[in-house]
């Protein structure tokens, strides 16, 4: 329990914002946070990584009054704390930005700021909120529209009006959980700016992330977490992304050339699987999401696709799965016409889908494991004879998928809810490779998910080509993508900008292609 | 230290349920005792009255399980809808369509029971479908929110049965007021005064169990109940099943009527859904989406309605009886939302990170 010393530019005598003293959370049969000592001090980022499970989001329910610690204490500007319920936090000037966000859809961004804020006025037309609105968001350097509703704005809007919230109610330290999670390049570059901004006013913001380069980016100081127990503090930058992922992993990673096909692995087919013709999908505003896209999926063979979140990732695997019908073009499985959007047809030809997301569009919260991990396999059998449903056969099945998915599940009868989110992903992906016979389109399959369990997932990704399946692999990491793909694509703006060989890519000429601009019209020798 | 000492749990325990509608039953059974001493009646001769004239006799035993029998379907009609995710607030609609359909069989064609019978039940179940084809296909096609369309179809039916018993169909036989004449063929009865209705309707929800839990079309509907997008996914044609159901439903309600046409009142009287329909989904709601849960659910509200019927001999008046039910499910309903508390101190299972 050394007392670390405040670090420069931290008037001598100035308390930390936040100090843990051996925290510790009990959950029956597992250690959730156990001798967990935490400094944080004003005008610092102090990123907090750990491995799924590495207890960060226990530890910062504990910090924001949602969890109380059954040992411990949290010192708050020197003075002890106890905070019984997440309102307290709040008035000591805590604030946390989750991952998942907390606005209610249907209400404007004026007054979700105002939602439960004691400094709203108590008669306030709209256009008052929505002056007060636009001041806080001038006075903070988040810019937002208060007039729009949340269900219309970007991923990246409503995290500012998130952020903003919190900010109003004069929190000094803000945690975010995985805050780029959802954010385009340029949108993380814009809330890293606003983040230093609030540090410089003496401000502290506590950041978890899985992203080694975010976090030598943003931080000041990384704090990290296995196991429940924390490993260390560092000063960042003393650290490396490397350094880190060892640290936090506690075992070397594995890093292979995951294009190298094994011995025996099936080879790229010469036919093509599915096939999209000059496929465009115009949405409910008359807005072209899909314009024009035309390509081939060969079995054996991996298919990246890059590009920033939104510009039509999510209509192509719709496209590709069976969800969204088409404006015009044509989709051909197996060289045979696609007449109508069917998924139950794509299911049958072996098409899996990992989509985006996945609690939203995969799962039945509210049903049991076993009822969840049954959703692609219950009309055949084991599980589906004449009609019937062999619940115990779905209960075999769910076991098996479990295992495989290394997910420890206590009762296979309880709602999935239950499950942590890294815990469902890891079952829907391995739900959806078993029926993956032919295509897998995996949207974003790694988000979320730690170090260790990115490299198994891109695992899952090569030994389903190497069985001769084709696979779709959509992805904001390039390295990843570079990593598994034989060819990747680039979508920008609903048009899938050129198909290139992974092998000879470059990160360079990709980042082009994300930004709109044609790799043939980009001449080398360019000033720059 | 810790002022706030429960947690909300987001799925409550089934035993923790029982205990505390138990407890629920128990307390508001106390309220009403102590309401009743000082309003002058004595509780303790009304509760003997009343255990005596429901469990406690054949005769009592007999009128519950009259009782039961439309519940047990009303109850599984509106259980059956909320499966997938609707509201059918129908069902007082569809067995009003149910009853009017085999009341015409019956009127309108002579022979032997064993003939009559079975074309009754289905003009029964057909009847109820017909009532819910119109909001099932504006729910499936249009979107409509079936909750008001099944609603508003209720008052057209009870309407149609007054017409029918006052106007086309009224008894010229012993005049009897808004009724039509005694049917010329009802269900055998089983014991004393219960027909066969009765354990055909259990049979039926057991049934229903079953197929909800062990066959494929089951299964398609629990998983278009619980997320729609999920099941669009998984290729389930939800449309289809939404159909399906709400048209089962619909025919489950339409039984209802047809049981109690031909094997309780014997006539298709004005009136005669007696709320069958609406407390379907008091019974839907106590049975917390299990079909196997219809049988106690029934059972209780049974119980309620005849100790009211007891009661109203005992010159309490109609509204006390309809006050004294609403506070037992009042109750109920605050038992069922404490069984998501648990008290925070000590240990406490919840999903980790």
């Amino acid at each position: 329990m050394s007392k670390q010393p405040a670090p420069a530019g931290v008037a001598p005598g100035t308390p930390p914002v936040l100090q843990l003293r051996g925290i510790g959370k009990f959950f029956p049969g597992v250690i959730a946070n156990k001798d967990v000592d935490l400094d944080v001090w004003p005008g610092e980022i102090h990123a907090l990584l750990g491995e799924n499970g590495a207890g960060k989001s226990t530890l910062m329910n504990v910090v924001t009054g949602i969890y109380q610690p059954e040992e411990g204490e949290i010192i708050l500007d020197g003075y002890g704390q106890t905070f019984t319920s997440p309102q307290d936090a709040i008035r000591a000037g805590i604030g946390m930005v989750h991952q998942h966000f907390k606005l209610v859809q249907a209400f404007t961004v004026a007054e979700n700021i105002h939602l439960g804020w004691d400094e709203a006025p108590r008669i306030a037309s709209p256009a008052v909120m929505e002056a007060r609105t636009r001041e806080i968001s001038e006075r903070f350097g988040f810019p937002v529209r208060p007039d729009a509703r949340v269900c219309d704005l970007s991923a990246g809007e409503q995290q500012r009006v998130e952020i903003l919230r919190v900010l109003a109610r004069k929190a000094r330290l803000l945690i975010m959980d995985e805050p780029t999670a959802v954010l385009t390049p340029e949108e993380t570059g814009e809330l890293f700016r606003a983040l230093r901004a609030f540090r410089a006013q003496g401000n502290a913001v506590i950041i978890i992330s899985h992203k080694l380069d975010e976090v030598m980016e943003i931080s000041d100081r990384v704090s990290i977490l296995r196991g429940g127990r924390k490993v260390g503090t560092f000063s960042t930058a003393d650290c490396n992304p490397s350094m880190l992922a060892a640290t936090m992993v506690g075992r070397d990673i594995v890093r292979r050339n995951m294009r190298a096909r094994p011995e025996g692995a099936a080879p790229i087919a010469t036919d093509p699987v599915m096939q999209l013709r000059n496929v465009s999908v115009r949405d409910d505003r008359g807005v072209d999401t899909l314009r024009d896209v035309s390509l081939d999926l060969y079995g054996g063979e991996i298919l990246g696709i890059a590009g920033v979140a939104g510009n039509g990732q999510r209509e192509l695997t719709h496209v590709l799965t069976g969800l969204m019908a088409r404006t015009s073009g044509e989709i051909l499985l197996d060289g045979n016409l696609v007449d109508r959007a069917d998924p139950a047809l794509f299911v049958q030809a072996g098409v899996g889908h990992i989509p985006e997301d996945r609690l939203r569009s995969a799962l039945a919260p509210s049903l049991s494991v076993t009822a969840n991990m049954a959703l692609r396999e219950y009309p055949y059998p084991p599980i589906g004879t004449h009609g019937l449903y062999d619940a115990q056969a779905a209960g075999v099945l769910a076991r098996d998928i479990a295992d495989l998915a290394q997910v420890t599940i206590p009762d296979f009868a309880m709602p999935i809810r239950n499950l942590s989110g890294g815990n469902q992903q890891r079952l829907v992906a391995r739900r959806e490779i078993r029926i993956a016979s032919r295509v897998l389109v995996a949207a974003y399959p790694a988000r979320g998910l730690d170090i260790g369990a990115i490299a198994t997932m891109l695992g899952y990704l090569t030994d389903l080509r190497d069985q001769g399946v084709a696979v779709v692999f959509i992805s904001e990491d390039l390295e990843d993508l570079l990593n598994v793909s034989d060819r990747i694509g680039v979508m920008f703006h609903g048009r899938l900008m050129s198909v290139i060989d992974a092998e000879a890519a470059d990160m360079a000429t990709i980042g082009l292609l994300m930004g709109g601009r044609d790799a043939t019209h980009t001449q080398p020798g360019v000033a720059q | 230290m810790a002022t706030r000492a429960f947690q909300r749990l987001p799925s409550a325990p089934a035993g923790r349920i029982l205990v505390l509608r138990l407890a629920a039953i128990v307390l508001s059974l106390c309220i009403i005792a102590g309401v009743l001493a000082l309003s002058g009646h004595s509780p303790v001769v009304l509760a003997e009255l009343i255990l005596r004239s429901t469990l406690g006799s054949r005769f009592g035993l007999e009128d519950l399980a009259l009782f039961m029998c439309p519940l047990l379907l009303t109850g599984a009609a509106v259980t059956v809808c909320g499966t997938i995710g609707l509201w059918n607030i129908g069902a007082e609609g569809q067995f009003y369509a149910g009853a009017i359909a085999a009341t015409g069989v019956a009127l309108g064609l002579h022979g032997p029971a064993i003939m009559v019978l079975p074309v009754m039940t289905i003009a029964g179940i057909l009847g109820g479908m017909a009532w819910i084809t119109v909001p099932t296909l504006a729910r499936a096609y249009a979107g409509v929110n079936e909750i008001i369309t099944t609603l508003l179809l209720n008052f057209i039916a009870s309407l149609l049965t007054y017409y029918l018993t006052t106007g086309p169909w009224r008894d010229r036989i012993s005049g009897a007021q808004v009724s039509t004449q005694r049917l010329s063929v009802s269900i055998p009865e089983m014991w004393g005064i219960v027909h066969w209705g009765f354990p055909v309707a259990i049979v039926i929800v057991i049934g229903l169990a079953l197929v909800l839990s062990r066959t494929r079309w089951g299964y398609e509907i629990r998983i278009g109940g619980a997320n729609p997008e999920a099941a669009r996914y998984a290729g389930i044609p939800v449309r289809l099943r939404i159909i399906s159901v709400m048209l089962l439903s619909g025919g489950l309600a339409g039984l209802a009527g047809m049981f109690e046409v031909a094997g309780t009142v014997h006539r298709l009287q004005g009136g005669m859904a007696n709320n069958f329909g609406y407390l379907g989904i008091v019974v839907a709601v106590l049975a917390r989406g299990s079909c196997l849960n219809v049988i106690p659910a029934a059972l209780l509200m049974a119980l309620i309605l005849d100790s009211g019927i007891v009661m109203q001999t005992q010159q309490l008046s109609a509204s006390v009886v309809l006050a004294i039910t609403g506070l037992i499910l009042f109750m109920i309903a605050i038992g069922d939302e404490l069984a998501h508390y648990r008290p925070v101190a000590g240990a406490t299972p919840k999903g980790n990170a």
